[in-house]
């Protein structure tokens, strides 16, 4: 067996030449791309895992944002059923007040009503009164019921005291009204009446006052005699709890 | 027909004698860099059917390395995967009619052999230093330091001489065969040469790595293996 040193040599150095050229033009760009495949690969999977953290965050603020949502939504409602009752509250009393004004106008309305309502009757009893006033007056013979009336009149004089009874000779003129027209002869009577009663003869006048329904009424100065009954019913309107007004009698006479 | 034990040389550069086996490495190495520089100018991150056939080869060259070294394939990579490369397509070119496989003479395998030789001493000390590489002769004890040292040299023989056997054998049986019979009776002898070329490459390979592994032991999971033991 032989050994070509050459070939040996050449082949040694053809060897570690390829082993040269191999790792230069082989091995170092392949492991090149495979590196940079895992870099990127892995780059690429920590971007995913960047964008799987930032979207668990986007999710976690989302659900924060829900909550808050959600906690807002309730407030609102909140808030909008405590303004719907302040509300309702609001509309109620204002309604109870409208209510109670209306009936405060009602009962104020319904009262005015019944007092005209009460009136109307008092007046009503009034001229009914009148009436059968009247018709029991109208049984009377009326000379004698003025003649009773003037009687009662000077009775009344006859009480008063002296210097009431001089105040009334001496202040000055008097006037006797009548309800029913007084003949001539019967004022003369009371003329000589009052000078017998108040000393000297006072300055008279007769007067015809339908007014006084029946009866008379001496006027002087400072005094009033009133023997008639339309100062009767104003003492009777003073004395009843519902008495109608002085003016109201007035009117229905 | 020449002996097969012997080479010849065909050319003559000035003082050197090129043989064939020279000149098939040459071509060789045109076709594996050429090839290289061709098919990783536009590599890209989305692999093509080539790009991901050479992805496979490197990464499978790497695994092997991980698994039989267990240190990381980086430093060594180059080394082992020439080795196969080179075997396996030295071995494949007997299928070109007149090319002998430069793997088919003593002195391609000698060459390589020395090359693992040197390979083992210097990575050893590389990794280890020189106390360390050389201490590694010593185990388990200092009685062992002769059988360590020539067991250095025989499996270098050991390895060029198994190459070169299969290699150069199965070449002689099909050169006999062919002459014997005629033309297409080799076929499946050739066939049978294509496996018996890759199993080689890969032997060599593997016998490669547990050369230097066994050399840079220290560094990986072979160390932990030893104190456990």
């Amino acid at each position: 067996m032989h050994i070509d040193w050459w070939t040996l040599g050449l082949q040694t150095i053809n060897v570690l030449i390829l082993v040269w050229l191999l790792r230069h033009f082989f091995f170092q760009p392949i492991k090149a791309v495979i590196e940079a495949r895992r870099a990127a690969a892995a780059r690429i999977t920590e971007e995913a895992e960047a964008l799987r953290t930032a979207a668990k965050a986007e999710l976690a603020a989302l659900e924060a944002r829900r909550r808050d949502f959600t906690a807002e939504g309730e407030k609102i409602l909140a808030e909008a059923h405590a303004q719907a009752s302040a509300e309702r509250g609001a509309m109620l009393d204002q309604a109870r007040a409208e209510a109670g004004r209306i009936v405060a106008e009602a009962r104020e309305v319904l009262g005015r009503e019944r007092e005209a309502q009460r009136r109307t009757l008092e007046a009503q009893a009034a001229e009914l009164a009148l009436a059968m006033a009247r018709r029991l007056l109208d049984l009377l013979p009326p000379r004698q019921v003025t003649a009773a009336f003037l009687e009662g009149l000077a009775a009344e004089m006859e009480r008063l005291s002296d210097a009431a009874r001089n105040d009334l000779a001496t202040a000055g003129a008097i006037t006797i009204a009548t309800a029913t027209p007084l003949p001539s002869e019967l004022q003369a009577e009371w003329r000589d009446r009052l000078a017998q009663l108040l000393g000297a003869g006072p300055r008279l006048a007769f007067q015809h006052e339908p007014a006084l329904i029946a009866g008379v009424e001496l006027r002087g100065p400072h005094t009033l005699l009133r023997r008639n009954w339309r100062a009767d019913l104003e003492r009777l309107a003073r004395a009843l709890p519902l008495t109608p007004q002085v003016h109201d009698v007035q009117q229905l006479a | 027909m020449t002996s097969p034990l012997e080479t010849h040389p065909v050319w003559q550069l000035g003082p050197v004698p090129l043989s064939m086996p020279v000149l098939v490495t040459w071509g060789l190495m045109l076709v594996l860099a050429g090839g290289s520089w061709l098919l990783t100018r536009r590599l890209a991150l989305r692999p093509g059917r080539a790009q991901a056939a050479m992805e496979l080869v490197v990464e499978a060259v790497e695994q092997q390395i991980r698994e039989t070294m267990r240190v990381e394939p980086r430093p060594y990579l180059a080394l082992i995967g020439t080795f196969f490369l080179f075997v396996l397509t030295a071995n494949w070119s007997s299928l070109i009619p007149g090319i002998e496989p430069p793997t088919a003479s003593i002195e391609t395998d000698a060459a390589l052999a020395l090359i693992v030789f040197v390979a083992v001493i210097l990575y050893g000390l590389r990794v280890r230093g020189w106390r360390g590489y050389l201490g590694s002769f010593l185990y388990p004890n200092i009685i062992m330091l002769p059988l360590n040292l020539i067991e250095n040299f025989t499996r270098t023989f050991a390895l060029m001489v198994r190459l070169f056997g299969n290699v150069m054998s199965g070449v002689f049986v099909i050169g006999i065969v062919l002459s014997l019979v005629g033309f297409l009776v080799p076929v499946p002898l050739m066939a049978l040469e294509l496996l018996t070329g890759a199993v080689q490459a890969y032997i060599f390979s593997v016998l490669a790595m547990v050369f230097i592994g066994g050399a840079v032991e220290g560094e990986g999971g072979n160390a932990r293996e030893r104190k456990d033991a």
